[in-house]
């Protein structure tokens, strides 16, 4: 619902030349945003950008995600356009892939593993026996 | 509706507007019913009629009371709830009066870190327990982070992607409403009401809380910083051969007027301001004088944005919000729910937003506590049987109907509440009384179904 083609229709095709006083130019614009003129402008991006790739240091993958999704059209077009802002974008995404394929075996060595592989720990680290133990589950 | 080369139907424009508005809406219902379903289940240990909240700090429902008790206990509990509403409101009024907006905004990050971490972390705790996912818990904890801090700033930041917010928003909306089921029956059904009669009062009484806090928004020309879901405005496809000007200005200049506004305010031109207020035609009139007075601006940036402004500032012949013609900034109406502070705390303190109004972008926005009231509504009808679900839902999304027709063309903030809730709670009654037997003697006896 919420992927219309307006994003598509401002960001696509095309470059919009502005000049300096140059009020009419029909030229379209690339926008470095997936929310195209409703996003950010190609300044403030590279702050984003910037900041969403520091900060997804602090265990925040999701983060990472967040920053790809954000900038695909810079992820997706070409790599001279947005060179700034690309080199986060990348940097985001190859983190990203990294950390959720660690994530990702870890979590399924625990749970196929189970109590085979890691014996009586298992029961200490699977969540729902966290919970009781801790009694999270009690807030009613 | 305006003739172009392409014509746009009304389902392009004003349809769009409203699916963009109630898409959301329905997901939340649909996902506080999946919530419902699966957790409240016979086979699940969570009880229901044991939670101790500020709602039932007067009375707590047991099931071996009878009718009059468990009314008169609903009653005062909900009673005490609303005057603890309206209290917390008038306090956010103050705030916003003397400029606390660092607070306020703080405060707003901080109920939604609560939400998203506490109650949805013990949601997935529910869930995990029940279907028995052997999740360990440094996965849980890192899952858990990410998703609480990237939620925390798509609320605080002003700039993350549509999708995102909305999607948190939503998110928010209905953790807040599963935890309101966990009430019990009678005190949520008479809250419902009471809090719709409290809407009404609230945003249309002329000393009502939510309706100095809208015009105390609106005279400032500010937003208030607030939980509100806001659908992104629609443009129109079809009205610039030049798909790009036409789509990219329709959207760019009410989201630029917005930050022009912003930039200007202390330079002192008033030019954005009152062409805000001015009516269609005058809009069309000075669409020259701007060029003029802010072609100061150096910023190619700028200039480039002013051009789109004037060039798309015809009307759109859209929706009420939709047209470019007054941009009335009717932002919003607030709610804040109390945290109790009864040991643990299930309910949380958030700022949310009731009502439904303008944004300064054109676009609808509708309310957190509307979104939570209206799942809470169909959560409750989901406790007893799915044909209440489709019934009620049927009706909140007719209420929703009527008061955007009401928006359209009252065009100020109205209270989102009062109808809906007055027809959902109807329908509720209407199908357990009269048309459960119907259905059940119709399948018995194999006529229908």
């Amino acid at each position: 619902m919420e992927r219309e083609p307006e994003e598509g229709g401002g960001g696509g095709g095309g470059r919009r030349h502005v000049g300096e006083g140059g009020l009419i130019s029909r030229a379209p614009r690339v926008w470095p945003t997936i929310d195209g003129p409703l996003g950010l402008t190609e300044e403030d991006s590279e702050a984003y950008a910037r900041s969403f790739f520091k900060y997804g240091f602090f265990l925040l993958p999701w983060l990472w995600a967040i920053n790809c999704y954000y900038f695909w059209p810079v992820f997706r077009s070409n790599p001279r356009s947005f060179p700034r802002i690309r080199r986060y974008v990348i940097g985001s995404a190859i983190g990203f892939v990294t950390f959720t394929v660690l994530l990702f075996s870890w979590a399924l060595t625990f749970a196929i593993g189970g109590e085979r592989l890691f014996g009586p720990v298992w029961g200490q680290l699977v969540m729902y026996n966290v919970a009781d133990r801790l009694g999270l589950t009690g807030w009613n | 509706m305006d003739e172009s080369p392409k014509p746009i139907t009304i389902l392009d424009s004003l349809g769009e507007e409203i699916i963009r508005i109630i898409a959301p809406v329905s997901t939340c219902m649909f996902l506080v019913v999946l919530l419902v379903t699966t957790l409240n289940s016979p086979s699940s240990s969570s009880s229901s009629s044991s939670m101790s909240s500020i709602a039932t700090i007067a009375y707590s429902e047991k099931s071996s009371d009878s009718i009059w008790s468990k009314l008169t206990g609903a009653l005062l509990n909900s009673l005490i709830f609303v005057a603890i509403i309206t209290a917390t409101t008038f306090l956010l009024v103050l705030l916003f009066y003397f400029r606390c907006i660092k607070f306020l905004k703080f405060y707003m990050g901080f109920s939604a870190f609560m939400v998203l971490g506490f109650m949805g972390g013990e949601i997935f705790l529910f869930l995990i327990s029940d279907f028995g996912i052997p999740i360990d818990c440094v996965t849980c904890v890192v899952i858990l982070f990410n998703f609480t801090v990237v939620g925390v700033m798509a609320v605080f930041l002003p700039k993350m992607p549509i999708l995102v917010t909305q999607c948190y928003l939503v998110v928010i909306g209905m953790l807040v409403a599963y935890w309101f089921t966990l009430l019990p029956e009678w005190t949520t059904w008479v809250l419902l009401v009471a809090l719709a009669l409290y809407d009404l009062a609230a945003v249309l009484l002329p000393g009502g809380p939510l309706r100095l806090l809208v015009e105390l928004a609106i005279s400032r020309d500010e937003d208030i910083p607030a939980l509100v879901y806001e659908a992104r405005p629609v443009t129109n496809q079809g009205l610039e051969s030049d798909s790009t000007l036409g789509v990219v200005g329709r959207n760019r200049d009410r989201r630029v007027w917005k930050e022009r506004r912003d930039v200007d305010s202390d330079s002192g031109s008033n030019l954005n301001l009152n062409l805000n207020s001015s009516s269609n035609p005058s809009l069309g009139d000075n669409s020259n004088s701007p060029i003029e007075a802010l072609s100061s601006v150096n910023d190619n940036q700028n200039e480039a944005r002013l051009v789109i402004v004037e060039e798309g500032s015809q009307p759109s012949g859209g929706f009420v919000g939709g047209s470019s013609a007054s941009e009335l900034v009717a932002p919003l109406i607030e709610r804040v729910l109390e945290r109790p502070d009864v040991g643990e705390a299930e309910l949380n303190q958030s700022i949310e937003v009731e009502g439904i109004g303008l944004g300064s972008s054109g676009a609808i926005k509708l309310g957190l506590g509307d979104f939570i009231f209206y799942s809470v509504l169909v959560g409750r009808a989901a406790m007893y049987d799915f044909m209440t679900v489709y019934a009620c839902y049927l009706a909140i999304i007719a209420g929703l109907g009527i008061t955007l027709m009401l928006l359209a063309f009252y065009r100020k903030a109205l209270p989102a509440l009062p109808v809906s809730i007055a027809l959902g709670v109807l329908f509720y009654f209407l199908t357990w009384i009269f048309l459960e037997v119907f259905l059940v003697q119709c399948s018995i006896s194999m006529l229908m179904f």
